[in-house]
């Protein structure tokens, strides 16, 4: 732990790179299935003000709240995931960048609209300034116990007749199809369980930071837990728990280079996604490059 | 005789002498400090303290010129020797990216790994409130210079904050307007559908009723309205000085244009939301005798103030802005605090921080209030042909 501690990593970095690797698994199941979503942020939002509204205004322990932010999280995806999973790629992804700027704008004027609707004062999330004063009463081996559970069930999901239809579904939509699979429900129960996964970390994160605000769940978020799957590859289900771990712990090493932080940062992931395209985790890649750096071979 | 005579002289002067260097250059930053506390003794030969900016991501624009400041001061009180021989005062500063998860990292890198004294930040209110906690759990203490978010001190008696909240730059603007212009009669103007408007009407309200000023009418609106003549035709009936209004800026510069068209002749007044030169942009002629509030302006006169900007241009080649004066500010603060401590104890720091009072500074006299949150008064800025300088300055 010294060690570690002494490079940058402490203690709040440790949680948020756990953290940050559910958010990177979240993602990853709608990747895996073949849909670009950005909608992840928006879950995230859901599961965090709801999870925080249950435990400091209704008093209600930390489980209550993870599981109350991942239930209202995975019911908004029903309404959402319907209409919008029929859009392909780009269109998707620009559909439920959408997704987010709604819920972002809704959060922000959820106290006016409520106290209109109902006639009475409203103060729940708080407007720009969001909920404050939260106390810090999530612990790493919640994370732990989060992230391992969830990677357990989508090791299993991946073993499972459903699992191979996400693969089908990826693959081709068509051919799946033709063979049996029903496409728009394996669609529609990935993006949920999707949506589930961030509103857990949305609600566990918000119980980390002490205080949560509309504009921390913006596209810069989004764009940032399509990272993590990316940079840590999604052939494997290690791939977004290593990105996610990666990219939370690489900025606070890199503490050191004061000024030049942000440079090397960048550098280092732009060399990352360069030299092993298919993510960190991803043996195929890494043979290449030891291939490429050892040159040519003799018999080859 | 003579030696005796000789010897006294002697004496004389060496008590007198460094009082007498400070004297005869009396716009010094700390110099009235430096008299009320003795030269300190028993600090260690280096110090460090830490600050956490935004000096990357959305708000980096702030934490850039708030990191000159800091470095600004630190500079100066190491050249004059401010926290006695041999002592030198050093600074780490974190980057927070702008975000809340960065900024807690950073400040747990700060008080629980380099340990540093005291720590200087961060730029955001919601990155202090993420963050502070760390500091109050550790027993370090944690001054915001930029956090105006009501309820940043009540996390923990080591938080403070040397940046005035908008709750207390009303009733300083209050104060100063009525003693120079002779006010006697205000209209108040407000939405009253607003958290924002409404506190400040209160605030308003308040101070009007406290420097015996007399509140001829109050007019409400709704957000969104763009048709005032109704409202201020009853208030300018009863011959007011000044209207008051507390209203966002959109609404209120529309109120401005409606009331200078009714022919109301007399001061105006604005709360932050009128802050900004847009609005001044958007009413030109109209807003000539606006008095709005401002926790420190380029045009201020304090002798500090204008020191402090000569330093800075010739560092920098910049001017300075509000972020670096409190930035500044608050570096010379910590550095008196530990002059005054003679200590690098945490408790005893934090103690001498909270009792500075009448410190003089760039943004004026400064001392801070049992709730740690500061008491200087804002600088007065009116309007005059779309640009603001300070009331009273000439």
């Amino acid at each position: 732990m010294d060690i570690l501690r002494s490079i940058g990593i402490t203690e709040p970095v440790i949680q948020f790179m756990l953290v940050n690797a559910i958010l990177g698994l979240s993602i990853y199941l709608t990747l895996y299935t073949g849909m670009f979503s950005l909608a992840n942020a928006g879950f995230m939002a859901v599961g965090a003000f709801t999870g925080v509204i249950l435990t400091q205004e209704a008093g209600l322990p930390l489980g209550i709240g993870v599981l109350g932010g991942m239930a209202l999280a995975g019911l908004v995806a029903i309404p959402i995931g319907l209409p919008v999973l029929r859009l392909h790629d780009i269109y998707l992804a620009i559909a439920t960048i959408g997704f987010g700027e709604v819920v972002r704008i809704l959060i922000l004027n959820f106290d006016p609209l409520m106290s209109s609707i109902t006639g009475q004062t409203v103060a729940l999330t708080g407007g720009a300034l969001g909920i404050k004063g939260i106390p810090k009463i999530a612990e790493t081996w919640h994370l732990l116990l989060f992230l391992g559970i969830a990677a357990y069930c989508i090791a299993r999901l991946h073993r499972s007749r459903f699992g191979r239809a996400m693969a089908a579904v990826r693959q081709d939509e068509r051919v799946a199809a033709n063979m049996g699979v029903n496409v728009v429900y394996v669609k529609n129960v990935v993006f949920i369980l999707s949506a589930i996964l961030a509103g857990g970390a949305g609600a566990l994160s918000g119980h980390l930071t002490r205080i949560i605000s509309p504009d921390g769940y913006g596209f810069d978020q989004a764009v940032q837990i399509l990272a993590f799957a990316v940079l840590g590859g999604t052939g494997s289900i290690a791939g977004p728990i290593v990105g996610g771990i990666v990219l939370t712990g690489l900025p606070e090493v890199l503490r050191f280079a004061s000024q030049y932080r942000g440079v090397i940062n960048g550098l280092v992931l732009l060399l990352m996604i360069v030299y092993v395209p298919g993510g960190l985790v991803n043996p195929v890649g890494w043979a290449r490059l030891w291939r490429r750096l050892r040159g040519p071979t003799p018999d080859a | 005789m003579r030696t005796r005579l000789f010897g006294l002289l002697m004496a004389f002067a060496i008590l007198v002498m460094p009082f007498a260097a400070f004297a005869q250059d009396d716009v010094a930053m700390g110099a009235d400090m430096a008299e009320a506390c003795p030269a300190p003794a028993n600090l260690p030969e280096s110090i460090t303290i830490g600050a956490v900016l935004t000096l990357s991501g959305g708000a980096s624009v702030y934490g850039t010129t708030q990191q000159q400041g800091i470095n600004l001061a630190i500079s100066q009180i190491n050249e004059s020797g401010y926290l006695g021989e041999g002592t030198t005062l050093s600074i780490i500063f974190e980057d927070s990216a702008s975000e809340n998860e960065q900024a807690i990292s950073a400040m747990t890198k700060l008080v629980e790994e380099d340990g540093v004294t005291m720590v200087l930040g961060p730029t955001l209110s919601r990155e202090a409130f993420a963050a502070d906690p760390v500091a109050q759990e550790n027993g370090t203490v944690v001054m915001g210079v930029s956090n105006t978010a009501a309820g940043i001190t009540d996390m923990g008696e080591f938080v403070f904050r040397n940046s005035l909240p908008e709750a207390a730059v009303i009733p300083g603007v209050v104060a100063q307007a009525t003693a120079n212009l002779g006010l006697t009669k205000v209209g108040l103007i407000y939405a009253n559908d607003d958290d924002f408007t409404v506190s400040g009407y209160n605030f308003f309200r308040q101070s009007f009723i406290d420097n015996g000023v007399e509140i001829i009418g109050e007019e409400t609106y709704a957000t969104g309205d763009v048709d005032f003549r109704t409202q201020l035709t009853n208030l300018i009936a009863a011959e007011p000085d000044v209207i008051a209004m507390s209203a966002l800026a959109t609404e209120g510069v529309q109120i401005i244009l409606q009331a200078r068209e009714l022919g109301f002749e007399g001061a105006l007044m604005g709360g932050n939301g009128f802050n900004s030169p847009a609005v001044l942009e958007q009413t030109g002629e109209a807003s000539n005798g606006l008095l709005v509030g401002a926790a420190w302006n380029i045009a201020s006169t304090n002798p500090l103030s204008t020191a402090f900007m000569a330093a800075y241009e010739a560092a920098y080649s910049a001017r300075p802005d509000q972020f670096a004066a409190q930035a500044y500010t608050g570096t010379w603060m910590f550095a008196t605090a530990l002059r005054c401590a003679d200590s690098v104890d945490r408790t005893a720091v934090r103690d001498a921080l909270a009792g500075l009072a009448e410190f003089a500074t760039p943004l004026g006299s400064f001392s801070f209030d049992e709730n740690r949150n500061p008491v200087h008064d804002p600088v007065v800025q009116v309007a005059q042909d779309g640009a603001f300088s300070v009331l009273g300055a000439e």
